[in-house]
């Protein structure tokens, strides 16, 4: 529900997100919150975003209320460019035609890498598991810019990651080079719940870029565990405007199964 | 060509050479009637211990009435490829039929990531993607398929796939190995008594994993007449000669939708969803698999026909499903 701001983490997550995609390029979109931010973007802000998802729909324009677990769902694949399967799907990604992908995780590291497999313990019996890649493995090593979209919490910007299913600037710079990660690829934005960052050419490492209005910068960096670089002037992320709010709550997520 | 890195994980693997053989002496290519019952489908072709592979996903297009009967029929020792699996993995290692699963995506709820912190079942980690290539190769007859990703992850780590040095570019590149299942299962709209068949829609690797295995069972919404085939032949993903059994099972996918047919029985899958507890999961199975004798039963006494009514009245959306 709305917290004293009058939106949730995840609407703002959601909208700041939405800003970063540009019209008339694509991007691969990853299951959950990031089919949202693709909708929000296509209804405010970029109106011939191509949205390519792993199931095989290339540019749908997918229909509105939004149905959670609907991958591949007739409302999801709506007037697309063409119907096709998962190995054509990645295979665009894989010859550099996509420009954005967008993920969830459940840890980031410094580099940008991300978890989303489990917690704790060993691989054989972790304390806690989660799905796994998915396509998330596929979207953050061949899309052009990867986006990341995760809650803001100390245990979730980690030190060592408990695993690392998807590859970010793995150990620094030419570390996707030398793995045999295409070239000039890699975290683009990490967008979470109070800041945007990108990253730092030359060290590959996170960098603050924006803070939301009305917090500071240490306040975001006490809500990590490890120490980001900062961007020499940290710009101000607005909250969401009422119009994006209107769009996500009325249009898109009537039922809040994604924005809580 | 050098090997650079080896994933620590198990797979299925056989030889091109082998899979063209069984496909020679036992993917008859001749026009002979394969419509049978679930019943008799599963017991024939679902063997203790094969590796099952599937087209599409849990809630759209998934062969959920080819899974139950698996279960109704207690088979064991089943590993699985588990692609957009939200709850039939679940359902699977709930019913003790699978102990291991070659994870795309393992699962949705707590009740499978119980299962793997338990130690109940065994996975292996792979991606969406490299599963999918997997299949390719396995359809492709080659033993394996380069590809530009898992590398430098845990993921990678925790697969059967290897890293070489590329013999034309010198890069590292990754190998993944072909899967060739034992049984594929796919629900379609439209197939023939011969097995020829249609999907409207889009797909995971309907066509490579039907050519990559060694059994397919195709489930169909509808029999249509074997001229219709030809009268549309760019219609036509799967032709009958890669195909083993076709049983007609409409609401197939129940409670996951048919596109241009039914739509998901949201209800019913926040009901999967939401099992947690080891008594919840045998209390579904019991209701919805072990006390019906087959699909018809469950469509008919545990969900309803008028139920079945208005899912397929809520599919307006008919465009490119014809």
């Amino acid at each position: 529900m709305d917290n004293v701001a009058g939106f949730t983490d995840t609407e703002l997550m959601i909208c700041a997100a939405a800003r970063v995609l540009e019209d008339r390029k694509t991007v691969f979109v990853g299951w959950g919150i990031p089919q949202v931010v693709a909708l929000l973007a296509e209804k405010l802000y970029a109106p011939n975003l191509v949205q390519v998802f792993e199931f095989g729909a290339i540019g749908p324009q997918s229909l509105t209320p939004f149905v959670r677990g609907t991958m591949g769902g007739p409302s999801n694949i709506y007037r697309s460019l063409q119907w096709t399967n998962m190995n054509w799907a990645f295979s665009y990604a894989a010859t550099g035609y996509l420009d954005y992908g967008m993920i969830g995780a459940i840890q980031v590291d410094a580099y940008g890498n991300v978890n989303s497999t489990l917690l704790g313990g060993t691989y054989d019996r972790p304390g806690r598991r989660f799905p796994g890649s998915g396509g998330g493995n596929e979207v953050a090593s061949l899309c052009w810019k990867t986006i990341v979209v995760l809650k803001h919490e100390p245990r979730r910007f980690v030190q060592r990651l408990d695993f690392m299913t998807s590859p970010g600037y793995l150990t620094g710079p030419r570390a996707r080079e030398r793995a045999g990660l295409p070239r000039g690829t890699g975290p683009y934005r990490v967008v979470t719940s109070q800041a945007v960052f990108g990253f730092d050419e030359e060290t590959k490492q996170m960098l603050l870029l924006g803070v939301l209005r009305g917090l500071t910068k240490d306040q975001v960096i006490r809500g990590m565990s490890f120490e980001p670089m900062v961007a020499e002037k940290v710009e101000i992320v607005e909250p969401p405007t009422q119009e994006e709010l209107r769009v996500l709550r009325e249009e898109i997520d009537p039922a809040r199964t994604i924005i809580g | 060509m050098r090997v650079l890195a080896s994933g620590a994980g198990l797979c299925r693997w056989i030889h091109p050479d082998d899979f063209r053989e069984w496909v020679r002496v036992h993917k008859s290519r001749e026009p002979v009637e394969k419509l049978v019952t679930e019943h008799e489908a599963v017991s024939r072709c679902v063997a203790d211990g094969d590796y099952v592979a599937y087209d599409f996903s849990s809630l759209t297009r998934g062969p959920q009435a080819l899974v139950r009967e698996i279960i109704r029929q207690h088979k064991r020792n089943l590993w699985i490829c588990a692609e957009f699996t939200l709850h039939d993995s679940s359902l699977l290692v709930g019913a003790g039929c699978v102990d291991r699963i070659d994870v795309g995506f393992l699962g949705y709820g707590n009740y499978i990531g119980r299962a793997v912190v338990e130690g109940r079942v065994q996975v292996f980690e792979w991606t969406n993607g490299a599963l999918a290539f997997r299949m390719l190769a396995g359809a492709r007859g080659v033993p394996f398929m380069p590809m530009r990703n898992l590398l430098g992850t845990d993921t990678f780590l925790q697969s059967g796939a290897k890293v070489v040095e590329d013999p034309f570019g010198g890069d590292a590149i990754c190998l993944v190995p072909a899967m060739n299942p034992d049984v594929f299962l796919v629900h379609v709209h439209q197939a023939d008594v011969y097995g020829n068949a249609r999907i409207f829609g889009t797909n995971l690797f309907a066509l490579e994993g039907a050519m990559a295995s060694k059994k397919v069972i195709v489930s169909a919404e509808e029999i249509i007449e074997p001229l219709e085939f030809r009268k549309e032949p760019a219609k036509t993903t799967i032709p009958y000669f890669l195909v083993s059994a076709v049983v007609h099972l409409p609401f197939g996918a129940y409670p996951g939708g048919v596109p241009g047919r039914y739509e998901l029985d949201v209800e019913h899958v926040q009901q999967l969803n939401g099992i947690e507890t080891e008594e919840h999961m045998q209390a579904y199975l019991d209701s919805c698999v072990y006390s019906v004798r087959n699909h018809a039963e469950f469509l008919g006494r545990r969900v309803g026909w008028k139920r079945l009514a208005g899912v397929a009245r809520r599919a307006l959306i008919k465009e490119g499903y014809g």
